[in-house]
């Protein structure tokens, strides 16, 4: 992308302000950024991740007035509520936040481009909560039993096979009686 | 002895460390759906734990608008947290610098600040905290989610490490914006400290992680540590060119700065942020000897305005016998050691 003030540099400097609910932006070079900001037209950059600050409402009405063409409140989605909490997704895309745990749930599908856009992924790899330890290591245990069994029987090893099943059944009772 | 007073490591080019935990309570709506009765209770539930090991609870529903600025002032908690309506807490032990926010945007903000670059020892403070806390308290956490947060850009290890560097070179050099334009593409971001208005007149600024899912804490921590180590680098560089006229003038202007902060009669908050700058400056380029880091430490969370005002005897009434006290303080710190 070209600077919008010179239109010869690339622009590396992306400035979003918000003043009271008005806002501006430029994609600008350095050279020019470093320019404006001595005449005053824009203030010290003090986040440069400006475009992050609200990621999400900006992603959501970015996604819905311009995907669809549509306002949000108006669509379908926006009116669903979470079971739990009764939050709307329109309350969730204006505020930018989440009513409860369980509209991470309720607004799985929803929340995952978001998600994608902020995080570049959705998928957890950090620290797990002592209480859960044992249902994610039974999960992979499980994982790769399926797959050990997948192994034993393309390989024609029906003995292993037998007891790799018997001992995915017992995981498997175990994980149903704990409801999940 | 709290965090700002104490020695530290890479002291030339940082002022302090800080890792904090966001977690959050399963069977409670989070802070925006909570009711008073639902905060009460996690506040209740919460301190049991923490002051059995040796924290203070403070009640900031409690407190005056200037004692809560004050552990603003002093990193504790977050401005927003002081400006809270609803109930809140704070649980402190000041010695480890270790603070646990209870109904601020999330139930708990498990956090730990360390002077100087500290970032594994900030990190094993909080998430020793955090198991102690998750062995009573079942986590809102998903497997594929992490912990989950109020806000989504939160989710995953709930994790933000953020390190505040002082950078006087790289920022009369201009290469402020360059820089945190790379860190934004590794997913760091920096934000300018004592920037509103003044600029960046205290050369301050805080780097942080940005993205919490898809990345282990350890590796967080990491990244935040390769990135540290070149900006110091980039930032002595930059320092090292100064020479000629321009190091003559530098001097000149570090001097003063010495002069003016010990003996003027009155001073401002943001004369006192930009006399800081130069003098830490002049410190790290050996032109001052007789004031340390930890007497500047001291004096940038002692001298700002609700902190200077609570450590009055009688509380000043105008802004000019706020400015003298502050003068007076500056000196008085100063004067100790030298």
């Amino acid at each position: 992308m070209l600077c919008e003030q010179c239109k010869k540099r690339t622009a590396t400097v992306f400035y979003n302000e918000n003043i009271n609910g008005k806002v501006r932006s430029f994609s600008l070079c350095g050279e020019c950024a470093a320019k404006m900001r001595e005449k005053g037209d824009i203030r010290e950059i003090t986040s440069m991740s400006g475009s992050f600050a609200d990621p999400f409402s900006q992603l959501h009405d970015e996604f819905f007035g311009g995907f669809f063409g549509i306002p949000l409140q108006k669509t379908l989605t926006a009116q669903k509520k979470c079971p739990t909490c009764s939050m709307t997704f329109a309350e969730i895309s204006k505020s930018g936040r989440v009513g409860c745990p369980d509209c991470y749930t309720a607004f799985q599908s929803e929340l995952r481009p978001t998600l994608r856009s902020i995080h570049g992924t959705t998928a957890h790899t950090g620290a797990v909560p002592a209480r859960h330890r044992a249902k994610q290591e039974r999960n992979e245990r499980l994982k790769s039993l399926k797959k050990q069994l997948g192994d034993a029987i393309s390989q024609e090893n029906y003995e292993q096979a037998a007891a790799l099943r018997d001992e995915i059944r017992t995981l498997q009772a175990e994980k149903e009686k704990e409801g999940n | 002895m709290a965090w700002y007073n104490t020695t530290a490591n890479a002291s030339d080019t940082v002022i302090s460390t800080r890792v904090r935990l966001a977690r959050n309570i399963n069977g409670y709506p989070f802070a925006s759906r909570l009711e008073t009765s639902g905060a009460n209770e996690i506040i209740e539930k919460v301190s049991a734990p923490l002051e059995a090991a040796g924290f203070r609870k403070i009640n900031f529903s409690d407190l005056s608008p200037v004692m809560a600025t004050s552990y603003v002032e002093r990193h504790y908690v977050s401005p927003e947290f002081a400006k809270l309506e609803s109930p809140h807490a704070l649980l402190l032990q000041e010695q480890t610098g270790l603070a646990v926010m209870v109904c601020e945007e999330d139930h708990l903000r498990i956090q730990c600040v360390q002077a100087g670059l500290a970032l594994d020892e900030a990190y094993k403070n909080a998430s020793r905290v955090e198991k102690r806390l998750d062995e009573d308290f079942d986590f809102a956490y998903t497997e594929e989610l992490g912990y989950l947060t109020h806000c989504p850009t939160n989710l995953g290890t709930g994790m933000r490490a953020s390190v505040m560097m002082f950078l006087p070179a790289l920022t009369r050099g201009g290469y402020m914006d360059s820089l945190a334009n790379q860190l934004s593409k590794i997913g760091l971001t920096v934000r300018g400290l004592f920037g509103e208005g003044s600029g960046s007149a205290g050369c301050m600024y805080q780097i942080s992680n940005q993205v919490t899912l898809g990345i282990t804490e350890q590796e967080t921590l990491a990244k935040l540590r390769d990135a540290i180590t070149q900006i110091i680098e980039s930032e002595k560089r930059a320092r090292d060119a100064i020479s000629g006229d321009a190091m003559e003038r530098m001097t000149d202007r570090i001097l003063r700065a010495e002069g003016t902060l010990r003996y003027a009669h009155m001073m401002s908050s943001s004369e006192f942020i930009k006399l800081f700058a130069d003098v830490r400056f002049g410190i790290a380029l050996g032109l001052i000897q007789d004031v340390t880091y930890e007497q500047l430490g001291t004096l940038l969370v002692e001298v700002m305005p609700a902190t200077l005002t609570l450590s009055a005897e009688t509380t000043p009434k105008s802004e000019i016998a706020r400015d003298k006290l502050r003068a007076q303080r500056i000196k008085s710190v100063l004067n100790a050691k030298a």
